[in-house]
């Protein structure tokens, strides 16, 4: 098969357009962990921004979670998307028009007025669904246009030739939009416990059917990518794609145990947890052996991203799987270990893959800006940052849990937590935002086409194109 | 078989894409819309036929609940487990939450569960909450929603008067369906065998711990001498209303009718003490604070008599005795009692119990105080004009004489 891979014309990469969104992401990802960090400070000075009601603490944690998902991880996605969607498929995207509707829907349409809203007091109060309903119907209409821009491409040729980075878009781009309406439509006309049934749903949905399976398209794309040696397996590959596409929508109830929804729910979700940490391990198991000799710290930036991503995802699902269990759910749910495992993922997880996505491609824009060294620093920072916050949030976690079992007064739990929240706020969210602050420098500054000479240091510039052909032998379904 | 394994591999995947979008549906199924037959079903059977619904306040107050994301702190949802219930009350029934567009469970506890607070908090003290959190409950970190009022904690904005209508709401109509929406729930549960489910009928609907109670039993304090815990706790919790010296002058005082006790001003017997820790002052915003070790309300309770100032106790004149007597006989005895209790005839329809003089003795300025100006916020009110100087002079030795505790 790979002979006529090679003799395929190799696509035009809209870079403008991966450009563009990837300039909002970082744009959105700043004033998102903005949102984050004041959150963290307000909760030790309560009456930072008392008495402006756009920046009172419920607002701003609603801005922050919907602006990583919807604004920096959207954006992060949709650039990566415009650069390997034609390399994947050996088509150009569906139109560059519509590219450019898409990213002002996004960005003007969604983001803009969805914070605009929110902060004003106008929002719905169900997570990873604050945005209000008005721009929700923005948001369904985005991913039809996604759908459009990016799925055609693959259908030119049969499904046998598709890479598993392949069938996680098409898999993200049509469960989103069937899981999307869902989570943000139904528990308005669903009252009380049943709604809560499907908040529950949606909010796996979210990371499981939208973030999980973008992030492993650039996991299983970058790798290859930047290695030059095909996945370790193909068929482990497809096994974890359709065991994770099986497995997410069940995990749902398990936000709510020991709540009234129907115990055999909650149980099926519990054992879809358990199973869900399974699979994770054969998909982490491939994506380690295919990066088998790049070593833990790859010296290619964007798979270094890529390699931290591959760990927080094994990390955070086997804590998912264990904190779904009766036996540490009772004590875990309610407190600061969720947050710090939702951290562990969106951060740790998705945001890695994310970021190395967007350098992945950011090198291969002949004229885009590019510093290596404030990339290199903002690689520790936010892994610095991110570990200090996990594990601080989850010995919160622990000891809250403990102190609300003992019966001790509430407030003492509050009083408790302050020394962690302390850590939280000065220690982490500051050296997340300064890392965040470094990697935008990163991709904002520096030489022109410096990302290139990076990556061909001691081999010769190479054209984009020439480094696209060269990679679709590798990125081949080999069947 | 297949013409190519290319072929089959094609038809491989059109099963799995096929399997894949059922699966989705079965997950929608599963857990969302068999779950919502199941708990429509259970709503059907233990609900009350006509449960309160919310007024066009509430509603309105929880709309100002869900935009300022108050779910993301405070849950509500009693889990069945013995530390959610011990704490909260019962765990939240299906039918309980048959009004919630959208549900608002959460998913985060910073500040405790708010399910069952109807009744657990006076209005000021709520208002006094929600302008500043901090001047009522020291070590809270809750935002201040100062736009909800008009510059101060007692002009309410219409804003805080829906959002208390809201959470006055929350917890309410199984209560209101009393013993026989219990039995009624009980019996349409039909669930003998569900351990979970029986659990919802365990126990008191509303054990929120900072619930007042006018009367019930109090567990007697262990003995303490612990005065320096006493007075670290006191800071802690008191001293936001009651003030550093007990005058009833902390920064939560502005905002609350009645005002604070002013602790210094009396003294109080030991079961006194005991049982405002333990039940609170029904009617005022004095909490209960059940949630605490006895050891720590004992050590506080040795805190709060070291704050009486120590002044010289003016004897009674004779002459004022037989006055004093009589007044009082025929003033205050139908809410006071003939026995200076607080258990007069009409005692029982008050809104707050009547002060007993036989647990606590006001000094003798602080009685003639009440008695000139009467307690706002009380059905104390005032006698000056009823009654003449010598008289109030009087009856304020009277009162002062059926204290019980000693010179302590």
């Amino acid at each position: 098969m790979t002979d006529t891979v090679a003799a395929r014309a190799v696509p035009r990469v809209e870079t403008t357009l991966v450009h563009a969104h990837g300039i909002a992401a970082l744009v959105t990802l700043l004033l998102s962990i903005s949102f984050g960090i004041i959150a963290a400070f307000q909760l030790l000075y309560p009456d930072l921004g008392a008495g402006v009601s756009w920046l009172s603490w419920g607002r701003v944690r609603y801005s922050h979670t919907q602006g990583i998902m919807l604004g920096w991880l959207g954006n992060a996605f949709l650039a990566f998307l415009y650069h390997a969607v034609p390399i994947l498929s050996g088509r150009p995207v569906t139109s560059v028009a519509l590219g450019r509707w898409l990213f002002a829907l996004w960005n003007f349409a969604v983001m803009l007025p969805g914070w605009v809203l929110v902060l004003s007091g106008v929002s719905q109060p169900l997570e990873w669904a604050e945005f209000p309903l008005v721009v929700d119907g923005f948001v369904v209409i985005a991913l039809v246009m996604a759908a459009v821009q990016f799925l055609p491409p693959f259908f030119t040729r049969g499904l046998e030739y598709l890479y598993v980075s392949s069938w996680y878009i098409i898999g993200a781009l049509v469960f989103t939009l069937l899981s999307y309406p869902m989570g943000n439509i139904a528990p308005e006309f669903v009252a009380g416990a049943a709604g809560a049934a499907f908040s529950g749903l949606w909010i796996h949905d979210a990371v499981g059917l939208f973030v999980t399976p973008l992030a492993l398209a650039i996991l299983y794309y970058v790798i290859p990518a930047v290695t030059r040696r095909p996945i370790y397996s193909h068929f482990l590959s497809m096994l974890g794609f359709w065991l994770l596409f099986f497995l997410y929508p069940l995990n749902g109830t398990h936000h709510y145990v020991f709540s009234v929804i129907p115990m055999s729910a909650q149980l099926t979700a519990i054992t879809a947890s358990a199973l869900l940490g399974v699979t994770v391990v054969i998909v982490v198991a491939n994506l380690v052996l295919s990066m088998r000799g790049a070593g833990f710290l790859p010296r290619d930036p964007g798979l270094r991203f890529v390699a931290a991503s591959t760990w927080f995802y094994l990390i955070v699902s086997i804590q998912g799987s264990m904190q779904a269990q009766m036996a540490v759910n009772q004590t875990v749910h309610f407190t600061d270990w969720v947050v710090g495992h939702s951290h562990l993922a969106m951060l740790g997880f998705a945001s890695f893959a994310a970021a190395g996505g967007l350098v992945h491609a950011w090198q291969r824009i002949p004229w885009a800006r590019y510093n290596a060294r404030a990339i290199d620093v903002g690689y520790w920072l936010v892994v610095a940052g991110l570990v200090l916050m996990v594990v601080d949030l989850t010995a919160a976690g622990l000891m809250q849990g403990r102190l609300w079992a003992s019966g001790a007064p509430w407030s003492e739990s509050v009083q408790a937590s302050r020394p962690y929240w302390i850590v939280r706020a000065h220690g982490a969210a500051l050296l997340l935002g300064a890392g965040f602050i470094s990697f935008f420098v990163g991709l904002t500054t520096g030489a022109r086409g410096g990302g290139l000479a990076a990556i061909e240091h001691g081999a010769g510039v190479e054209a984009a194109g020439h480094v696209a052909s060269r990679l679709a032998p590798v990125l081949e379904r080999v069947s | 078989m297949s013409a190519s394994p290319g072929k089959a591999v094609r038809y491989a995947y059109l099963v799995a894409c096929v399997a894949g979008v059922l699966f989705f549906v079965m997950s929608v199924g599963l857990l969302g819309v068999w779950p919502k037959q199941v708990i429509d079903a259970q709503t059907a059977a233990m609900s009350p036929a006509h449960p309160l619904g919310l007024s066009a306040s509430a509603l309105r107050g929880r709309a100002i609940y869900g935009r300022e994301g108050c779910g993301y702190c405070h849950t509500q949802q009693i889990r069945y487990l013995h530390t959610d219930m011990s704490r909260f009350g019962a765990p939240t029934l299906a039918w309980e939450t048959r009004f919630d567009y959208p549900h608002q469970w959460g998913t985060r506890r910073i500040g405790p569960d708010l399910s069952r607070v109807a009744g657990t908090r006076s209005a000021d003290l709520h208002f006094a909450h929600l302008f500043a959190p901090r001047s009522v409950v020291a070590h809270s970190v809750m935002p201040a929603y100062r736009g909800l009022f008009d510059g101060a904690a007692d002009r309410p904005r219409q804003g805080a008067r829906d959002l208390l209508a809201y959470l006055e709401t929350l917890g309410r109509a199984r209560e209101i369906a009393g013993p026989e929406g219990e039995a009624h729930a009980r019996a349409g549960c039909n669930c003998p065998d569900d351990e979970m489910l029986q659990m919802a009928f365990e126990g008191a609907v509303n054990a929120h711990s900072a619930r007042t109670r006018r009367e019930g039993d109090v567990p007697a304090l262990p003995p303490s001498t612990d005065l320096e815990r006493g007075r670290r706790l006191f800071g802690d919790h008191c001293v936001t209303c009651h003030g550093e010296t007990g005058e009833g002058d902390g920064p939560g005082a502005a905002a609350l009718r009645p005002k604070p006790g002013t602790l210094v001003e009396h003294a109080y017997t030991d079961a006194r003490l005991a049982e405002v820790l333990w039940h609170g002052v029904a009617g005022t915003a004095m909490p209960a604070w059940r949630d605490h070790p006895p050891a720590d309300l004992a050590a506080i309770a040795v805190a709060v008599k070291a704050l009486r100032a120590d002044r010289p106790e003016p004897a009674l004149p004779a002459e004022l005795q037989e006055l004093g007597a009589r007044v009082y006989a025929a003033n205050c005895v139908q809410c006071h009692g003939e026995q200076g209790d607080g258990r007069g005839t009409a005692a029982a329809q008050l809104t707050m119990a009547p002060s007993s003089f036989r647990d606590q003795r006001p000094s003798l300025d602080h009685a003639l105080r009440v008695l000139r100006n009467g307690v706002d916020g009380t059905p104390m009110a005032p006698w000056t004009g009823r009654l003449g100087a010598p008289e109030i002079m009087a009856v304020a030795h009277h009162v002062r004489s059926f204290y019980e505790g000693g010179t302590r």
